[in-house]
Formats: structure tokens, sequence, C-alpha cells
């Protein structure tokens, strides 16, 4: 048992556990800021997966610019209409959310299913990649490959994103804007 | 090494915990923090397949573009969301239950 | 045929058949108008006179004759109506017809003023009719229809006075009690049909037919054996027929009854005619008869003279003591048939008709005189009670002259038409019993009582009516009294007591082996004649009635009556022996018992069954309708609801909740992944 696996298993269990409480938990203030817990750990789980710059977008983007979004929406957003909401249970098996947790389950043991008898037999490529040991490597510079692929290969989607993305900032600015609306 | 189906199988996890907070949850703030989770879950997935494409990096690549997309989606969504408020005083989802304004 | 008539004998008898029919018919179309009686009395006078000029002088002691017609056709069975005339029948017409036709006169005046006297005459053509017709029948049905319509006359006779409620019931007695015997007669005919296959009268009981006495082989014809039982019982069956029709015991009760109809009538039907009716029957059907048959005809003959005579004794009402003499009489005659010397009986019959007929005339116009008197007097008293009488030939001195020669031709006394008929029965009954021997003595003997009881209780009726002292004498003034009945009541009386004396059917004044309807029917009974029996018996006859009218003098016209009124006896023979309190107790009582039993099986079985099925139906049905208001109205709704139900459950799901529409979605995706893993 290497300090990798220590490491993988307790961002594992701080994400899953994170994700429960948040889930299960009444008061929308706490659950973001397990949110907040659950992309750090998230953010952890993708250094394991070799994708050290993802993981740093993810903590730039999530923690600085989402989490950031939600949280003042919440505070934005009426006190005294939180409050109704607190009646409805959050238990996880509580009856009105039983059809969802059921439903969840369910939809969970399927995917574990599918990825038990998947496991035997992985894609062509991914067996070949094995074969010939061109996995991505810890010691590869992750960041300038990444560079080189947006800036090359993928400089049309690149693109795309770009533009779609000041769209939504813009769009999302104007519906929120306030009073011309009728 | 961690293999591959660890980081699936947490994967799996946390995107039905996703799907739950969207089936379950009262609070339209609540059902965006789902659908992130679900994103999140994706992407745990694009990063640990990344692994064994190191040509393309199409992996990491379309990871990071899904999480630009969730950003903008998060920020479509909260501003949805203000709207909807404003004009229902609630962002009960069984509230809203109306097309029309 | 005879030169005397231009027309021939069969059309002639007809013609004497239809003729009162015909008046009849025009009485009853003429309705009320008609009051004068003009139209029967021409009718029968009509009828008497042909029976006699053009039917009875030629055929009498000549060969029958006989006309059919079929009547109709039953498969091969051909039933054939006609006139049969022989030496019997056109006999029986004439004595109808010479009887009816003095009847009619007389009624004439004693029915003058009733408020009915339209029905009287219809009645009294009607009857004539059924009993001309019933005379001359050649066929068993034709005869018993007609029989049935002189029932039916003498039913409407009786009841003639309707509003009265005793005559009503007499009505209804006679008609019941006829019932009977009429169900007798009709089982005999369907018995002799049933094993010989003919009703035909002469095919029959002619000469050459198949009863005929004695004969053993004719040719190729089945010869009907005599000792059969069911010869024996149609016997009997005819013989109750005659039991009904001619009042023998115990089938008598209704006849005294009867006399609640006009007296006239009671002269005509209920002592001259009808009841003689069942004699005819019997002469007719005689060779029948087998021994047990008339053993048991001759019994219950001896018993109804016996009874009739001592229940005659003493009754108070004129009518009945008649009533009951006529029984006796009758009684007499079935024991001619039943001695097998029916040709006696026949004669007894005869001239029975003509003195009993005019007794009757004769106490109608006592009876009318004495209810003018009544009615002059304004007393109030029963005008046929004999008590009430007496001292009566003073005031109404030709109808005593006439009642008298009845009552002695009743008696038997010599030289009167009685004494021959009567002698020849009992002398009869004398030769068969000694020809039998022993115990069948007892006939002829009970026969001599009876004879003698005849003189002393008519000699009683006269004395009571015509001598003694008037009951009434206190209220007789000058103008106020009884008379002589008017000429049109008493001419009928003296021309029917001409008919009492001997001379009317024999030379010879004491022996009735002369007298014409002997010699020509001249029936040869089994047993020899003894001229001893001859002798003595009349002598014997004679001298008891002698003896007991002076009895009679004695008791009644002294006034040296012996036997208090109240003595058992008496009481017993003026109640009519209890009869009536037996039918009333056995009969009546019984057939009302028996009604309410079968009322209360019927209430209570027969209707509870049916209300049990109803009640079973009822339940079936609410069975049914349970069923069809839960099962299939219940199918129906079931439908019904489980697609609106099924509805309710599927519009939850377009309830408008993105999360809902996304956790169907999911649903439908985990099922369809589902069907892809389990595939």
């Amino acid at each position: 048992m290497s300090v990798d696996f220590i490491l993988f298993y307790a961002f594992a269990v701080m994400a899953i556990g994170s994700a429960l409480l948040l889930v299960s938990i009444r008061n929308t203030a706490r659950a973001l800021f397990l949110l907040f817990i659950v992309l750090f750990a998230m953010a952890g789980l993708y250094l394991f997966a070799l994708a050290d710059f993802v993981a740093i977008t993810q903590i730039l983007v999530y923690v600085g610019g989402v989490l950031i979004l939600l949280i003042f929406a919440f505070m934005l957003s009426n006190k005294s209409l939180l409050s109704d909401i607190h009646t409805v249970s959050h238990r996880l098996t509580a009856l009105p959310n039983l059809p969802s947790f059921l439903l969840a389950s369910v939809f969970l043991a399927i995917l574990l299913f599918a990825l038990s008898s998947w496991n035997n037999n992985m894609p062509e490529w991914m067996a070949a990649a094995e074969a010939d040991g061109s996995l991505i490597q810890p010691t590869e510079n992750n960041i300038r490959m990444l560079g080189f692929k947006f800036m090359t290969q993928y400089v049309l989607p690149f693109e795309i994103i770009s533009i779609f993305l000041m769209m939504a900032l813009i769009g999302a600015a104007h519906i929120s804007r306030k009073g011309e609306r009728p | 090494m961690i293999s591959i189906t660890h980081f699936l199988i947490v994967s799996a996890i946390i995107f039905c915990i996703g799907v739950y907070a969207i089936l379950a949850k009262r609070n339209a703030i609540m059902i965006l923090v789902g659908i992130e989770l679900m994103i999140n879950a994706s992407i745990l997935n694009f990063v640990a397949f990344a692994r064994y494409d190191s040509v393309n990096y199409g992996g990491q690549v379309f990871a990071l573009f899904a999480i630009v997309l969730a950003a903008a989606a998060v920020a479509v969504g909260l501003a949805i969301i203000l709207n909807v408020y404003r004009h229902y005083k609630t962002i009960d989802p069984k509230n809203i239950n109306e097309l029309k304004d | 045929m005879n030169e005397l008539s231009p027309i021939s004998p069969s059309v002639a008898s007809l013609l004497v058949v239809l003729l009162p029919f015909l008046a009849c018919v025009v009485q009853a179309l003429l309705g009320r108008k008609s009051i004068s009686g003009n139209i029967s009395l021409i009718a029968i006078v009509s009828s008497a006179l042909l029976s006699f000029f053009a039917v009875f002088l030629p055929v009498w002691g000549n060969s029958p004759m006989a006309e059919r017609i079929t009547w109709f056709t039953i498969g091969q069975t051909s039933f054939e109506v006609g006139l049969l005339l022989n030496n019997l029948t056109v006999l029986m017409q004439l004595i109808v017809c010479v009887v009816a036709v003095p009847v009619h006169i007389y009624s004439r005046y004693y029915m003058k003023g009733d408020s009915g006297i339209h029905r009287y005459w219809m009645y009294l053509s009607l009857f004539c009719f059924a009993m001309l017709g019933l005379s001359i029948s050649i066929n068993l049905l034709q005869l018993y229809v007609f029989w049935e319509l002189v029932g039916f006359a003498s039913y409407l006779m009786i009841g003639f006075w309707f509003t009265r409620d005793a005559a009503v019931q007499a009505n209804k007695k006679a008609f019941l009690i006829n019932r009977i015997g009429d169900l007798g007669f009709l089982i005999g005919i369907a018995l002799v049909y049933s094993h010989v296959g003919t009703l035909d009268i002469v095919a029959l009981f002619d000469q050459t037919g198949r009863f005929v006495q004695g004969l053993t082989e004719t040719g190729g014809l089945q010869v009907v054996q005599k000792d059969n039982t069911w010869v024996t019982l149609a016997g009997l069956a005819f013989f109750l027929g005659a039991m009904a029709k001619s009042a023998q015991f115990p089938l008598h009760v209704w006849l005294p009854d009867a006399m609640e109809g006009p007296t006239s009538v009671s002269s005509l039907i209920h002592a001259a005619t009808m009841v003689a009716a069942g004699v005819f029957l019997l002469c007719t059907v005689f060779p029948l008869f087998n021994a047990t048959s008339l053993l048991v005809i001759t019994a219950i003959g001896t018993i109804t003279a016996l009874s009739g005579a001592v229940f005659a004794l003493a009754q108070y009402d004129i009518k009945k003591i008649l009533a009951f003499s006529t029984i006796s009489q009758l009684g007499f005659m079935i024991v001619g048939v039943g001695i097998g010397a029916w040709d006696t009986a026949l004669f007894h019959l005869a001239t029975h008709a003509f003195f009993k007929c005019l007794l009757f005339l004769a106490a109608g116009a006592v009876i009318h005189e004495m209810a003018h008197f009544k009615a002059q007097t304004n007393l109030d008293f029963d005008p046929q009670d004999i008590r009430n009488m007496g001292g009566l030939r003073r005031y109404m001195p030709k109808t005593y002259v006439c009642m008298s020669i009845a009552a002695l031709a009743l008696a038997g006394f010599p030289l009167t038409s009685g004494y021959l008929s009567k002698d020849s029965i009992v002398v009869s009954a004398y030769e068969w019993a000694s020809t039998a021997g022993g115990f069948y003595f007892v006939i002829p003997v009970t026969l001599i009582i009876v004879s003698l009881l005849t003189a002393f209780y008519i000699g009683r009726l006269i004395f009571k009516t015509f001598f003694g002292s008037f009951a009434m004498q206190s209220s007789v003034t000058a103008h106020n009294r009884p008379h002589e009945a008017p000429a049109g009541m008493w001419w009928p009386m003296s021309v029917l007591s001409i008919c009492c004396f001997f001379p009317v059917f024999g030379l010879h004044p004491l022996a009735y082996h002369q007298t014409w309807i002997i010699q020509t029917f001249h029936a040869r009974p089994g047993f020899t004649e003894q001229e001893t029996a001859h002798l003595i018996i009349p002598i014997v006859l004679t001298v008891g009635t002698l003896l007991a009218l002076l009895l009679g003098w004695f008791w009644y016209v002294k006034n040296r009556y012996p036997i208090s009124q109240q003595n058992r006896w008496i009481r017993f023979a003026n109640r009519q022996g209890y009869l009536n309190e037996f039918n009333e107790l056995v009969f009546i009582k019984g057939t009302v018992g028996l009604s309410r039993l079968l009322y209360a099986f019927d209430r209570h079985v027969v209707d509870g069954a049916t209300k049990l099925f109803t009640w079973t139906t009822q339940q079936l049905a609410r069975l049914i309708h349970w069923f069809d208001a839960n099962i299939v109205d219940g199918i129906v709704n079931w439908i019904a609801n489980g697609t609106y139900y099924m509805g309710h459950l599927v519009r939850q799901v377009q309830n408008g909740q993105l999360q809902n529409y996304l956790g169907f979605a999911l649903t439908i995706v985990i099922l369809g992944i589902l069907y892809l893993i389990i595939k």
C-alpha cells in the first residue's frame, strides 16, 4: 500500500462523503461550502489521473468562479423564501425522496454492473496503448503538450469555445439585468 | 499506479449523487449543484481515459472544454434562476410549472 | 198400412213429437202476449188424435216399424236417430198424449191469472215434446238426450214459482238427484256401446237382437253372454238411471219436494208420465237384465213400495200423500219388471197414469178452492193441509166423486182398472216366488201388505178431506164458502175418471189376462201360472182393502183415533223416515266438509306451492338482479373505473414538474438498459 493509494482513497472518500452530505444537508449555504470541498477533492483526483493542468483549472474556474457565483446568487435571493424549503425533509430515504433515491441507486447499480462486465475487454485503442507503453507518464510536461494541442490540433474547438463562453456570459448578464424586462 | 477502474467507480458514485440531487432537491440552486457534480464526474472520466491517449491528449483537452462549458452553464443557469425567482418569488421547481409568463 | 189413416205412422208419430215442440217455440217467441194456452192445447190435442188414429191403431199388434237417418259419423261409426214404432213405444206415446190433453184443459183454469202463465205453457209444451220424443227413440243415445230434456223440463216446472225458496230448493234437489241417475244411464250406454258396438234399440233388444232372452245362437251374430259381470253392471247402471227418474228408494227424496210445482204439473209430470219413464226404460232394455240385476231391481222395488206407503200414512200435505203414493206405485211397477213380468208393469203404468193423474187433478181442485176460500176469508192456514179440510163433499160433490173413483182404483177395488193391474203384479210376484221358493215369498207378502196400506192411506185422505166436519166451519158464511171447481177443471177430471174403470182396458172385470195390453205384450216370464193364486190373492186383497177402508172410516170419520200424533212411528213416517235428514247429514254435510277440506288444501298446499314458487322466483330474480347490478354492471364499471384510474395515474406524469419528467426519462433509460443487459 503506497502513499498514492492512501491519498487517492482519501480524496475519493472525501469527494463521495462530501457529496453525500451535500445532498442530504438541509442548509443551502452549508451545501454550497460542501460543494467547495467536493470540487477540491475532485481536483485532487484529477492529479492522480496525471491531469495536473485540468486540476488547476478546476480549482481556478470552479472555486474561483462558479462557486463564488453560486454563493452570490444564493445570497442575492430572498432569505424568506428559503425558509419554506426547510420544511421538506432532506433525508435520503425520506418518503418524498424515495423514488429519486431508488432511481439513483438503480442507475448506480447498472453502471457498476456495466463496469464489472467491461473490465475484462477494454477497447482496442486502450489495449494497444497499454501494450506499446504509450501511456502518459508522470514525468511528461503536460501543460506544454496541452498548449501545443490547443494551438494546433484543437484550435477550432478552442476558438468556438471561447466565443461560446463570451456569448454565454453576455447572455447571462443580459438575462439577469433588472428593470427593462416586463 | 491507480487503475482506471477506481476512477470509474468514484466517477459513477459522484454521477449518481448528482442525479439524485437533480431529482430530489427542492431548490433550483441545488439542482444546479447536482449538474456540476455530474459534470465533474464526467470530467473525472475524461482525465482517467486521457492517460491512454498520449498522442492526441483528447481527454484532457475536452476536460478543459467541459470545465469552461460548465462555467458558462452555471452563469446562464444562475441568471435564469434569478429571473425565475423574480417572476415567481420562488425557486422551488415544484411551483414552477407554467410556461407562460 | 192401415186404411184408417191417410199418412204413414212414421210421419204421424214424427208430427206427434214435433207439434208440441212447435207450440213451445211459438210460445217462447210470443212471450207475454200469449197467455191463453190455446197454442199448446191445439198442439197436444192434434198430437193426441194423430197418436191414436194414425200411429197407435195401425201399429198396435202389428210388426214394428223403424225409420233411421244418420245423425253423425265418427270415423267408421255412424250414429243414427230415428223412430221406433212398436207396441211398447206407441202405447207409451198414446198414454202421454191422452193424459196430457186433460191436464192442458185443466191447466187453463187452474193457472188462470198467474203472472208467469206464458212460461207455463212453454214449459208444458217442451215437456210434452221431450216425453213424446223419448217414447219413440230408436237409439239409446237419442233416448238419453230426450231423457235429459225431460229432466230439464221437470226442473223448470218444479221451480216454476221461483220466487219461493222452497221451490228453488226443490228443483235444485230434483236436478241433483236426477244427475246421479243420468250418470248411471250414461255409464250403462257406455258399457253397452263398448261391448256390443251399437246403441240401436232394435239391434240390441228386438226379437233377433243381441240380448233377447234364451237366445243361444243366431247365425253369424255374436251372442252376448248374459252372466258376464259387465252385463250385470250395465243392467244396474240402467236401473240407477231408472231409480232416479222413477223415484226409487233411496233416490226418491226429490219427488215429495217436487210437489212445490203447480199441481197440474205434478199430475202430468210427477205422477203420470215422467216418473214412468224409468219403468219405460227398464221395459225397453229388459233383455239386458240378467238374474242378478233383476233380483236387485225386485228388492229395490219392494223396499220402495213399502217405504212409500209407510211414509204416505203420516203425511198431512195432500200432495205429499199423493207423491208418496206415486213412489209406492212406482215400486210396484219396478217389482213387476224385476220379476220378469214387465207386461204387468207396463199395464200398471198405464192404469196408474190415469188414476194418479186424476187424483192429483182432484187434489188440485181442492187446493184451488181452499186457497180461494182462504183469500176470501183472510184466514191464515195452509190450503194443502188435510187437517184444515173435512166435509168438503157437501161443497164440491163432483170433485168428491171423481176423487173417490180414483182412490178406489188406487186401492185396487174390483171393477176398477187398478184392481186389474195391481192384481196382475201381485199375482205374478206370488207365482215368481213360488217358483223360486223359500225366502222369496217376502216379496209378494210385502206387496200385499203395501196394498192394504195403500187402501188405508188413500182412505184416510178421502175421509179427512171430504167426510166429517169442515175444520173452518166457523168462518163459512153464505157468501164465503168453498164451492165446486169450475167446469173447465172438473170436465177433464170426469173424463179421466171414466178411464179408471175396467172397460177401457179389458172387457172382463176381474181377469187381467184378458186386458188388451197384457194380451198384446204377453211377456213370458220363467215361472208357472197358478190358478189358486189367481183366485185367492184378489179375494185377500179385496177383503183386506175393505177392512182397511172400514178401519179408516172408524178412525177418521167417527173420530175414534186411537194413536197419539206424537207417536214415534208416526213421526218417523211423517218425517219420511228421516231420509232427508240423513242425506243432509251424510251427503250435504259430508260434501261441505270435503269442500272445506279441499278448500283448506287448496288454500294451504296449492296456494302455498304457488306462493313458494312465487317466492322462489322472486328470490331468483333478486339474485339475478344482484348479479346484474354487481357482476355485469360491476365489470362495466370496473373497466370504466380501471380506465379512469389508469388515466388518473398516467395523468400524474404530465404534471409540469421538470424533475418528474427527468425522473421518468431516467426510468425509461434504466429500463432500456436493463432490457439490453438481460437480452
